[in-house]
């Protein structure tokens, strides 16, 4: 555990070392990733469906601010399906439009969320967002992890229809408009997955809040329990038929992830907890102070070994005053 | 002489203007209604365009029984109860950020109000240290 620590410290030394260029690269990383993943699962127009274009834009991306990755990321998504067909490109247009003027506009700070809830889903892992988002967000973290699940929601469906939309003529265009947007509405699966997700926000917001030792570890507990009864109920009532054992063994993947972030952000010994009673002219105070748990990073000794006399050694040393 | 106090107020104050700060700072030069109406204006014209997207949407669903049915219907009820749909919309929106920007409004003038407070304290300090 102290060599974890020690790691911990190193790294956040580091960080705040080099946080000029790390946050940008970050960035550079999540819209690549981002615009990467668009292209492969959509890449129907080529003009934007080759690297040096992603590389300038995820360029462009890690020197501007967080949101514009979302705006690049929807940008993308809309060319290509502009290219592939007009009404997708429509629908899924107007859904991205309605996201940004009723929610988006708002400017909440965790607009990223937009971006990383589809990426998660990819990587079959997407428990770990309204976890997390519980843990370091507040409630209304659950509405930028409903807009998240919307979003990967549209794109999945019409990758997942694209021959059957493919297949109707160009003269169909109010049947190919119907069939889209009852595959939207009509999904039931991602009616489920945002209840579940935002009772798991909100649960594991409240929990963690609470004044009782181990509070984060019982909240992220009770967010994966509660994931997962949510979206079985959800299953057995609408009959969707998600696999049992990705979700399960997604939220245990997540699960663990989320037990990386509480390292680094929520370590704390509650042996050491101290209660202290104090007022002043306005109020009563009564503090629970837990303290974090912290390791002195461990100094090198550098020993200078030099043939020249002791003396000669030491007045080549600067001095501070 | 560095004046280790005063330096380590104004890193703090320096960094409060760079992060939180400048939104802060930004709402703070409105007065309370200007800043909350001139949202509520935005939050309201928004969910005008989010209306006629979503009823578009709604017409195009269904364009062929719509177009067929249009000569049987009772335009005027259908139009009043559209209007009504969207006066419902629009209300409970702006309520909505009628809310959010009062709740944000006071959080950042509560803010700002450290934050002149440290300014104070800071031309203080200068006085002081001037006299001195």
């Amino acid at each position: 555990m102290t060599t974890l620590l020690v790691a911990k410290q190193i790294l956040l030394t580091i960080y705040s070392k080099y946080e000029v260029y790390i946050t940008p690269l970050l960035k550079f990383l999540l819209a690549l990733i981002t615009l990467c993943l668009i292209n492969s699962r959509l890449g129907y127009m080529e003009t934007i469906n080759r690297m040096t274009v992603v590389l300038i834009v995820a360029l462009m991306c890690s020197f501007m601010p967080m949101n514009f990755i979302v705006l690049m990321g929807a940008v993308f998504v809309l060319l290509h399906l502009y290219t592939f067909s007009m009404e997708c490109a429509a629908v899924i247009g107007a859904g991205f439009l309605l996201l940004f003027l009723l929610y988006l506009r708002f400017s909440p700070k965790d607009t990223v969320v937009v971006v990383l809830m589809p990426l998660c889903f990819l990587l079959r892992i997407p428990y770990v967002v309204p976890i997390s988002m519980g843990l370091i967000g507040a409630p209304t973290s659950a509405v930028s992890v409903a807009c998240g699940v919307i979003v990967y929601y549209m794109i999945h469906y019409v990758t997942q229809n694209a021959t059957m939309i493919a297949a109707m003529a160009d003269e169909e265009t109010a049947a190919k408009f119907k069939f889209i947007i009852d595959g939207l509405i009509k999904n039931r699966e991602m009616v489920v997955t945002i209840a579940a997700f935002a009772i798991t926000v909100i649960i594991v917001y409240l929990l963690r809040r609470l004044s009782i030792d181990y509070a984060w570890t019982i909240a992220m507990t009770a967010g994966a329990v509660v994931n997962i009864m949510v979206l079985l109920v959800g299953d057995l009532i609408f009959e969707i038929n998600q696999p049992l054992l990705g979700v399960i063994l997604g939220t245990v993947v997540s699960f663990l992830l989320v037990l990386v972030l509480q390292f680094f952000v929520f370590y704390v010994d509650y042996s050491r907890t101290e209660k202290v009673q104090f007022e002043d002219d306005e109020y009563y105070y009564y503090v629970k102070a837990v303290p974090k748990v912290t390791v002195a990073k461990p100094e090198k000794k550098v020993k200078q070994i030099s043939s020249a006399r002791s003396g000669a050694g030491r007045s080549t040393r600067p001095t501070h005053h | 002489m560095l004046n280790e106090e005063r330096v380590v107020l104004m890193t703090k104050m320096a960094s409060y203007e760079a992060r939180d700060g400048k939104k802060c700072l930004a709402i703070g030069s409105y007065f309370r209604s200007d800043y909350i109406g001139w949202q509520v204006l935005k939050s309201i014209i928004s969910a005008t365009i989010a209306f006629v997207v979503v009823f578009a949407m709604y017409i195009f669903y269904d364009f062929e029984i719509f177009m067929t049915e249009i000569y049987k219907m009772d335009l005027l009820e259908f139009a009043k109860s559209i209007l009504y749909l969207y006066l419902g919309t629009v209300g409970t929106y702006a309520f909505i950020s009628y809310v959010v920007y009062t709740i944000r409004y006071s959080r950042a003038s509560r803010s700002l109000r450290a934050y002149y407070m440290n300014l104070h304290k800071l031309s203080a300090m200068y006085k002081n240290e001037k006299k001195g």
